[in-house]
């Protein structure tokens, strides 16, 4: 799935003559099999509040070899930066500046992760707080070797060890994040629960993703399923064949559903319920694109986006809040898109769609709080799939280049987006837009 | 059992050399002018001890789709006895031309099963010469016994017609009643016959009379066009009435219209049961179903 | 059999099941649900799909839909009608190259168009017994794949080769060659005693029973359109998964109409006398497809979590003389229903859903003529007159083979699968469960049916 330009500056001949030449050099990306560390050696914690000791005593729990001063030349594995008592700008200096050299040791897929408050308080320390936001994002646009940047915001009263913030910096740091760059995930509460077995963070959890059939959708059931959940593939009857090949594959079940149709939630219900006994994640994944300059646009093209993408998963929703089925700890994970956020010339439909999604997802999750639920988004940039593979090599060139890890996202990498968000260790993260685009240039 | 003089054969008359000698003996007369011969043969001509060869048992059934039962079909034994009976009507005493005769009608009264496995006496000769509106018809018969045994398992009336000719001392034959119009009924069976069907019943029944082998050998003789064996078609029939006709029956066939191979040959059976469903008799026809024309009919009955 | 005392069941029961009350003995076999890729007309989407491919992608959205990765199944039946010898284990090799475990054992079946349905019954059977708990009936025909011999001189000719101890011998067998031995030979439909097609048999039933040319297109063009609306309302989305890019039965024309069945030209019956009345339109055209059926004890159904759509009551098979036009070689159902239903009690007004197979509409029409026929009630069925009269609004609601094509093995599977969730949706009428009938004709002048009802 690597593209042939990412593999071909990679290594040898090709490497040195990209590098003479100035030509992007994508690395390539680390990404996640079960079993292998977390971090590609010692993580440092910078950092002097409670809340960074609190930390590191955490992080050794997980057999992490923890630093909290940096030897010199040390290759790292990663950086996390405890920023959770800035009170002023000037808290800033300190803890930037000391782990700032160490950037220098970070290893190829490194990871640097902020752990802040998210802004608010005082206007000096909402200010400092949200100075965060820009150091991070600057901060990922200056590494490199497929390392990234990313924070975590926690809200007031939420410990830097709530599980939410736990669960988010495990995901951050391991090579399940391998596409997410440059990005903020906040916590807003101490809910959720950290796994058992951090390999099967989903075992006994029943999950419905659509769209399964193909591209991303087929990746979220093979990402859910590794994590131990049962999955219960859905698309379109005309679909059926790779939906079973899906099914199949993930040992779970195939519901060919048309989503739009009235009774798809109660559909979706019974079959998870009846079949497997439970229901406990949804994985609204089903999308359509009927691209056309608004100018052109007729009724089918705009309704059928609109239904598909967004009216349909507001009506499942609604059957999944009415169901006695959907109340322990029920997580929905919808896939928008950066088109929602930056706009694409040609996708007013789809971006009103996808805008949409995030609008959907902020105004669920206080409904599905009181259940111990939450509804995040995962909103994919470029993403390498048989959808992308039919745009203009020129199109294709550009758009994959024009992010910081300078490549197209795989669908598994919006798949573990997903996977983390339906995990209960993200109990405390909801109506959340989470960004799977290695911090793409376009609507940052 | 007839009263003719009994002739032993040492071995079964080969019929292609039967074929041969007839041909000459058309020949002998065409040249010498017709002998002098009026009456049949008193003599009778038997072959004993008989054997089906299994492997040509096996092919006979396979082509007429009969199943492959140790038991001869009624048609084979007509086959297996035919050059018997061609062998009387080859001597030189036999009053009429071999060759060109017409089957008209054949009677099988099979009266109980022969295996193959069992060797058997066969006695042929022929009998009531009498006149025909078209010529001179006769009966040949033929009679299979056990070996050594008094009754007769199996016996075969052959009609015959030689076509324009007329033996002094017989009277003319009154002209033919104006056949019934035959009106076809919807077929039970519609037969695909190739060109290659007399080959592969020659090769079954061992009757390689030329007029069924090929285009040319039937034109050389006189016919636009090859025909089927009479006994191919009247045996086919007989293996489509099945197992239902039990090991004794008579069975009846008349020949009409010849069947100009290749051909399709369409055809009716309509069988009569008794009160309590036991099988009486089953009555075939068979057609043109381009002409209309009939080919032959014929019946099964129980004995 | 006799078909007197057939009140003795009559409306006035009470609403019992008659799975149990009329075999206490046995458990019953409950459909729990069915798989089938579209059918597609002979050398269409299928035309480099196999038998076993077809059957392999049947089985696979079966095991997608009901979550059968990696489940022994107790048996799986299927078979073909038009096989090639190397498939002598076709079934099994499919399983093998499925996501059933690999070990679930299977066998073939041959019944020729009842092969579908003689599966179902024959497992529905095991099960009953309790010999197994679980199994999967299905079928598989292609006639674009379909197997062509070698001429039968040749055969011969190579298998005498084959005995051949030595090379004097062999070159005496090669000697026998002759170029017409290279033809190849082609399978034909014919029936063998006969060598009629199944077409002009049927055009000669069709003629006997004086079915009109209107009555058949108008069963075609009902065909058709229930299927065509059946497809709209989603009533396949959870029983066909798509193959090779087609995603409904191509044979199906949803925007034919009566004028235009009207104006096809006769096909069959042109050479047999009577005026031909049979048309491309109303005949089922030649077909590829493959479909399953999953069955299972009500335990097994249960601790799956897997739905119990219908029980499986009863069947029955039979055959006619056609060799001898006593009766029409398709016409054995017209028998066999009477016998099922007198032995179950029950008369054609007690029946919700009829699901009679299509191979013509001639076959179906001249069936429900001859059950309307008082002399055939008389001396075909012993009854006293005619045996009764089909409610044509409970006849293949759903469309039947006219529309959906005819893949002779997986027609039986078809059906069971689409009764089965029609019994279960309309669940109970009159106060008990839902009844359905299913009947297939077959070559050979054979017929098996059977009785389902809603679970």
């Amino acid at each position: 799935m690597t593209d042939t330009y990412t593999r071909l500056v990679s290594k040898g001949v090709g490497r040195d003559v990209a590098k003479k030449l100035g030509l992007p050099q994508p690395a390539l990306l680390r990404r996640y099999e079960p079993g292998q560390p977390l971090v590609n050696g010692p993580l440092l914690v910078v950092g002097s509040s409670t809340g960074a000791d609190a930390l590191a005593t955490d992080l050794l729990a997980w057999d992490l070899d923890v630093r909290r001063h940096a030897v010199p030349r040390e290759k790292l594995g990663g950086i996390v930066l405890v920023l959770d008592e800035l009170e002023k700008p000037s808290d800033l200096e300190e803890p930037v500046l000391r782990a700032a050299p160490s950037l220098r040791d970070l290893a190829p897929n490194g990871r640097v992760v902020t752990v802040s408050r998210e802004p608010g308080g005082t206007p000096a320390a909402a200010a400092a707080r949200q100075g965060v936001d820009g150091l991070l994002r600057s901060l990922a646009k200056e590494l490199r070797a497929g390392a990234t940047g990313n924070g975590i915001l926690l809200a007031d009263g939420v410990g830097a060890t709530a599980p939410g913030a736990l669960g988010a910096l495990r995901f951050f740091l391991s090579a399940r994040s391998a596409f997410v760059d440059g990005q903020f995930v906040r916590v807003g509460s101490s809910d959720g629960k950290l796994p058992d077995d951090v390999d099967t963070p989903l075992a006994g959890k029943v999950a419905v993703v659509t769209g399964a059939a193909r591209g991303i959708g087929a990746a979220i059931a093979r990402t859910l399923h590794r994590d131990g959940a049962t999955v219960v593939a859905v698309d379109i009857p005309a679909a059926g064949d790779h939906l079973a090949e899906v099914a199949n594959e993930v040992r779970g079940t195939a519901l060919q559903l048309d989503i739009t149709r009235d009774n798809a939630g109660a559909r979706i219900i019974d079959h998870a319920v009846g079949r497997h006994g439970r229901l406990d994640i949804v994985v609204h994944n089903a999308g359509i694109t009927r691209d056309k300059l608004l100018v052109n646009m007729d009724h089918s093209r705009w309704s059928s986006v609109i239904d598909v993408n967004i009216a349909a998963q507001l009506r499942i929703n609604d059957a999944l809040l009415a169901s006695e089925h959907f109340r322990s700890s029920p997580r929905i994970v919808s896939v928008a898109s950066t088109s929602g956020i930056a706009g694409n010339r040609g996708q007013t439909n789809y971006a009103a769609s996808k805008g949409g999604v995030m609008g959907m997802v902020r105004a669920t999750a206080p409904l599905l709080a009181r259940h111990g639920g939450s509804v995040n988004a995962v909103a994919p940039g470029f993403i390498e799939t048989e959808m992308t593979a039919r745009m203009p090599f020129a199109m294709r060139e550009i758009a994959r280049r024009l992010n910081s890890l300078q490549q197209g996202g795989r669908p598994q990498d919006v798949a573990e987006a997903i996977a983390f968000l339906a995990s209960d260790a993200a109990g405390g993260i909801s109506g959340e837009v989470l960004r799977v685009c290695g911090q793409n240039m376009v609507g940052a | 059992m007839s009263s003719a003089q009994p002739v032993i054969l040492g071995e079964m008359p080969s019929l292609s050399k039967l074929y041969v000698n007839a041909a000459a003996a058309a020949a002998r007369r065409r040249i010498l002018g017709s002998h002098n011969s009026t009456a049949l043969p008193l003599v009778s001509h038997e072959v004993r001890g008989v054997l089906a060869d299994v492997g040509n048992l096996t092919a006979y059934q396979h082509l007429l789709g009969e199943s492959a039962s140790d038991i001869l079909p009624a048609g084979f034994i007509h086959a297996l006895a035919f050059p018997v009976a061609m062998s009387v009507m080859n001597r030189d005493d036999f009053p009429l031309p071999l060759l060109g005769m017409i089957h008209l009608r054949n009677v099988v009264e099979h009266r109980s099963p022969v295996r193959f496995t069992e060797p058997v006496d066969i006695t042929a000769w022929t009998e009531n010469l009498r006149a025909h509106r078209a010529g001179t018809q006769l009966d040949i018969v033929a009679e299979v016994r056990g070996p050594g045994e008094a009754t007769v398992r199996w016996r075969g009336v052959s009609t015959y017609l030689a076509k324009g000719v007329f033996l002094p001392g017989i009277d003319k034959a009154a002209a033919a009643v104006q056949p019934a119009v035959f009106k076809a009924p919807d077929p039970t069976a519609l037969w695909q016959l190739g060109v290659d069907a007399g080959r592969a019943y020659a090769a079954v029944s061992g009757d390689f009379n030329p007029i069924h082998l090929s285009v040319l050998s039937a034109k050389a003789l006189g016919l636009r066009r090859s025909i089927a064996h009479g006994m191919y078609l009247a045996s086919r029939a007989l293996a489509d009435v099945g197992a239902a006709k039990g090991e004794a029956f008579r069975w009846e066939v008349s020949f009409e219209a010849p069947v100009f191979l290749p051909a399709k040959v369409a055809l009716d059976i309509s069988t009569a049961q008794t009160e309590g469903a036991a099988w009486l008799r089953s009555d075939y026809v068979a057609w043109s179903p381009r002409s209309g024309r009939k080919h032959f009919s014929g019946s099964v009955t129980a004995l | 059999m006799s078909i007197d005392g057939q009140s003795v069941n009559g409306p006035e029961e009470p609403a019992v099941s008659r799975a149990a009350s009329s075999a206490q003995a046995v458990r019953r076999a409950v459909v729990v649900g069915g798989n089938r890729i579209p059918f597609a007309r002979t050398g269409g989407a299928y035309t480099k799909s196999s038998n076993q491919d077809m059957l392999t992608a049947a089985l696979d959205g079966l095991i997608a839909r009901f979550g059968l990765q990696d489940e022994r199944i107790g048996e799986v039946a299927a078979g073909a009608v038009l096989k090639h010898s190397r498939d002598f284990n076709l079934t099994r090799e499919a399983v093998l190259g499925s996501a059933l475990s690999a070990e679930t054992p299977a066998y073939d079946l041959q019944q020729a168009c009842a092969t579908g349905l003689e599966t179902v019954l024959g497992l529905a059977n095991k099960i009953k017994l309790g010999q197994i708990e679980s199994a999967i009936a299905g079928g598989v025909d292609s006639a674009s794949d379909a197997p062509i011999a070698v001429s039968e001189g040749l055969r011969e000719i190579l298998l005498d080769l084959s005995r051949a101890k030595s090379l004097p011998q062999r070159l005496q067998i090669l000697a026998r060659l002759r170029p017409k031995d290279l033809a190849p030979d082609a399978p034909n439909t014919g029936e063998p005693r006969t060598g009629l097609s199944m077409g002009e048999h049927q055009a000669l039933t069709t003629a006997q029973w004086k079915i009109t040319r209107e009555a058949q297109d108008e069963l075609a063009y009902n065909s058709h359109r229930n299927l065509a609306a059946a497809y709209d309302a989603g009533f396949f989305d959870d029983l066909l998964t798509p193959y090779r890019g087609l995603t409904r039965d191509s044979n199906l024309r949803a925007d034919t109409s009566l004028d235009k069945l009207a104006s096809l030209k006769p096909v069959f019956g042109r050479n047999l006398g009577s005026e031909a009345t049979m048309t491309a339109g109303n005949s089922t055209p030649l077909t590829d497809g493959a479909s399953t059926v999953l069955l299972a004890s009500e335990e097994w159904a249960d601790q799956h979590d897997l739905p119990k759509l219908a029980t499986i009551l009863d069947g029955e098979a039979a055959a006619v003389d056609f060799v001898h036009g006593k009766d029409g070689l398709l016409m054995a159902p017209a028998l066999a229903v009477p016998r099922l239903l007198a032995r179950n009690g029950l008369t054609l007004d007690d029946i919700d859903y009829f699901e009679i197979h299509e191979a013509f509409a001639g076959t179906v029409l001249s069936t429900l003529a001859a059950w309307e026929d008082e002399e055939f009630g008389r001396t075909r069925l012993g009854l006293e007159g005619a045996f009764g009269k089909v409610d044509r609004s409970r006849l293949n609601v759903n469309g039947s083979s006219l529309a959906a094509g005819h893949p002779f093995a997986a027609t039986g599977g078809r059906i069971v699968a689409s009764l089965a969730k029609m019994l279960h949706e309309k669940g109970a009428a009159d106060g008990r469960p839902a009844l359905g009938l299913v009947s297939i004709c077959a070559a050979g002048g054979q017929g098996v049916v059977a009785l389902l009802e809603a679970h």
